[in-house]
């Protein structure tokens, strides 16, 4: 049966399906396409970074009670840049065989904060917040106490995980 | 709500006029699967277009990151893999779809006038496509990609005349290196595409201007049926089809990770890609002065028949069966090609390599250094110096053999010490070397008597040394704890290597000590263990179910070396990293290997998405269901 042969109504049906399996066709293939490339995308922007902890230094090193800055070096990843870099963490001794952490970053807009010896405070220097030693605020804007990080001491050594937190809200939240 | 909009646009931009121009063509004979072929390739163009762009994201154009940088598109991006391999065998698609379309119309006459400059058209297309492929083939700077672009600007390079002047602008340089990645990528996304879309759409218009050719009965070409709908469904099921081959491709056959590419490594066997091969075949039959006529004269010859076609053949006919010569000429050509390509395939490489530059000879204070001797290479290649050291080179297990030639030792005793060493000294841990050829163990005697003490000259390992891009982070020292903690990440942790390939190093290397296929069992007196150790299977602190992780495990032992436990042990692991004696790309190779033979995949996807597999049945459940609907509709409507 040649194209001129076949009744107009069947010809409009026929039509019509054709369309219909046209755009079914491309859709689908625009569906296994287009689902995955847009969730390369997404993806890999939302990948979590898997933190460990670095060997930062010797406990017996620190003096009791008084914070110390120390940079470390810790390997990061970077897309497919893979290698390390130096971090700096303020280290408290609070007693014989315990230690606290502090990210160097100030949780109000993040600065990097100092210590006050005379003070025996943290002191930012862009909006003059302050801290005490164990983290607390005391003065200024900031929103939280510092942000603590995980410290652990294994046969001497303290250990610290990198953590970095959104600044300006009052609840500690990881980036 | 759809009308309104498509209303508003129409008031302003002549949005109907422009799609029923492109819907609106008459098929002579009626819509058939036979005229689906150019829109297969337009189609397969907008998915390289498509998976191109996606990799831009994350490929970055340089011999340091190009493979790496690519390796994580592969296996830490979601979908990654999907993306690489259906852009690795789209290209292929399209060439192959190009061929058969290309073919179609010589077969159907539809070259002949009034057509002539579709066709032409069609045949710059398909040189683009061509040059395309060329242009892409380095960019992953890996073995296979690199030594195909080595291969291709070479054969370039032998073009009478400008041949060379061809080379060093495609390759910026003489060598291949940063300058030819640049380049090649310039190619491949922007100068290439825009002229491949310009020449499509010029194409596409020159096509329309007379329309399809159709049957070339008479009879058959009186009846006509519509592009839209008819025509294009039977173009959507080839293409839908087409995506299911390349999905499968994707899936079932993913491109091999060859490893980054390495100048140095002289284990690799370079071949031009499979549309050049036939080319690559070719110039081995014009050695000397006929070169040109392989390099200059079978390209053109093809370029001119493809270009001629339409104005040599002008008669009306356009059944093959009433056109003897055109169908001839086509078989003998398409014969000649397919054998050429196929013996290619199969045959050693005909083109010299390039490698690390060669020092200008006779400059006044520079000494010509002679090419190392067949003896000599022997040592390098059988591993000898992993224990024995020549000349300050080489590892401490083994005596040192820098003036072995002044021992006294006669032939039969060092072809006996070399092919059966414990007949000398049953304690001996050297492995016996009883499969060597005669001439072999001739050069090595030869080698070996010629090494008397005083004797300067060049060191023995200058030959295997530098990494190929990064270099070797030569301030990581073997030791202390705290010395290794402070090892920066190096190359070849970075690189996925082939285990095929880190096989034949490892035979080579470090089968001596650590036994066949490193099942371990070699004697190591003076060791705490008493036998090196075993790695398959390996200490379990150091196998890890992530590739990464093991790696990172196993990697400073290669890197650095180590020496055993115990009062004296015979045998240590030699610094083949530090040392040189082995580039960062040959270490992954032998990492891939150690972990393949732990059963961990170097290459394993860790953030695949989807597993491969599991889309590939997510696919076909969805493509079936599509086509389980369309039946239920097409019944439904039949019924009623």
């Amino acid at each position: 049966m040649t194209e001129a042969e076949v009744r107009p109504a069947e010809r409009t049906s026929r039509r019509s399906f054709l369309q219909v399996a046209i755009w079914t066709i491309t859709g689908l293939i625009g569906l296994v396409l287009g689902i995955p490339f847009l969730a390369a995308l997404v993806g890999s922007a939302s990948r979590k970074r898997q933190q460990e902890f670095s060997d930062v230094a010797s406990l017996d090193a620190l003096p009791v009670g008084l914070p110390v800055d120390l940079p470390f070096s810790e390997s990061f990843e970077d897309g497919f840049i893979r290698g390390e870099t130096v971090r700096r963490v303020w280290l408290i001794r609070t007693s014989a065989s315990e230690v606290a952490a502090f990210s160097p970053i100030c949780p109000h807009l993040g600065c990097r904060f100092d210590w006050d010896a005379r003070a025996s405070e943290f002191k930012c220097p862009c909006h003059a917040s302050a801290y005490t030693a164990d983290g607390r605020v005391v003065a200024g804007p900031a929103p939280r106490p510092l942000d603590s990080l995980p410290v652990e001491v294994r046969q001497g050594r303290v250990f610290v995980k990198w953590q970095q937190f959104k600044v300006g809200t009052p609840r500690k939240l990881l980036v | 709500m759809f009308e309104r909009l498509w209303q508003w646009i129409n008031e302003r931009w002549p949005a109907k006029p422009v799609v029923q121009t492109l819907l609106t063509e008459e098929i002579p004979g009626g819509a058939t699967f036979k005229f689906g072929f150019g829109a297969c390739v337009l189609s397969v163009f907008f998915l390289q277009a498509a998976t191109g762009l996606m990799q831009l994201f994350f490929y970055v154009p340089s011999v340091d990151h190009a493979y790496v940088s690519l390796s994580f598109l592969r296996t830490e991006v979601p979908f990654g893999w999907l993306i690489h391999n259906l852009h690795y065998w789209g290209a292929t698609a399209m060439l192959t779809l190009v061929l058969i379309h290309m073919t179609q119309v010589y077969f159907w006459g539809a070259y002949k006038s009034p057509r002539e400059l579709v066709w032409l058209l069609g045949s710059f297309n398909f040189l683009l496509a061509m040059l395309m492929m060329f242009a892409g083939s380095p960019l992953p700077w890996d073995e296979k990609g690199y030594w195909s672009t080595e291969v291709g600007t070479s054969i370039a390079g032998t073009v009478p005349f400008i041949g060379d002047l061809v080379k060093r602008i495609l390759r910026g340089g003489e060598e291949m290196g940063q300058p030819t990645i640049s380049r090649f990528f310039v190619l491949h996304v922007a100068i290439l595409p825009v002229l491949l879309i310009t020449f499509i759409i010029l194409h596409l218009v020159a096509f329309r201007r007379f329309g399809c050719v159709g049957p070339w009965q008479e009879a058959k070409r009186s009846t006509t049926g519509p592009f839209w709908p008819d025509q294009l469904f039977k173009d959507l099921i080839m293409i839908g089809g087409i995506v299911i081959i390349l999905l499968t491709l994707a899936v079932f056959v993913p491109p091999d990770f060859s490893g980054p590419a390495d100048p140095l490594d002289t284990t690799f066997v370079p071949k031009s890609q499979w549309n050049f091969l036939f080319l690559f075949q070719a110039l081995k039959y014009f050695p000397g002065r006929l070169e040109a006529v392989g390099t200059l004269g079978i390209p053109l010859v093809i370029i001119l028949l493809l270009v001629s076609a339409p104005f040599v053949d002008r008669r009306k006919e356009r059944n093959p069966a009433k056109r003897p010569v055109a169908m001839g000429l086509f078989i003998v050509v398409a014969l000649v090609i397919i054998c050429l390509s196929i013996m290619g395939s199969r045959s050693m490489p005909g083109v010299t390599r390039g490698g690390p530059p060669a020092k200008p000879e006779g400059t006044a204070g520079t000494p010509i250094v002679p090419p190392p001797s067949e003896g000599e290479q022997l040592v390098k290649t059988l591993g000898c110096l992993g224990c024995h050291t020549i000349k300050g080179e080489g590892g401490k297990v083994g005596p040192d053999l820098s003036a072995e030639g002044s021992r006294g030792r006669d032939r039969e005793w060092l072809a006996k010490q070399i092919r059966e060493p414990k007949s000398h000294n049953p304690a001996s841990v050297m492995p016996a070397f009883s499969n060597l050829e005669d001439s072999q163990i001739d050069a090595l005697i030869e080698y070996l008597q010629g090494l008397k003490s005083g004797d300067g000259g060049q060191t023995l390992a200058s030959g295997l040394l530098q990494s190929p891009t990064s270099g070797f982070p030569q301030e990581g020292q073997p030791g202390s704890e705290e010395q290794e903690a402070g090892r920066p990440v190096t190359a070849a942790q970075q690189f996925i290597g082939d285990p095929r390939h880190g096989g034949k190093l490892f035979r080579q290397y470090c089968e001596a000590c650590h036994g066949l296929a490193g099942r371990g069992g070699v004697p190591n007196p003076g060791s705490a263990d008493g036998t090196v150790p075993a790695l398959n299977p390996i200490e379990e602190e150091l196998a890890d179910k992530e590739p990464a992780r093991f790696v990172a495990k196993i990697d400073p032992f290669i890197q650095y070396g180590e020496t055993p436990s115990g009062p004296q042990p015979a045998l240590k692991m030699p610094d083949f990293g530090r040392s040189l004696a082995l580039t960062q790309g040959q270490i992954s190779h032998l990492e891939a290997y150690i972990l393949s033979l732990n059963g961990v995949r170097r290459d394993q996807i860790s953030v695949p998405g989807v597993r491969p597999a599991s889309f590939f049945v997510l696919v076909l459940g969805v493509f079936g269901l599509g086509i389980l609907c369309l039946a239920g509709i097409r019944l439904w409507k039949s019924r009623r």
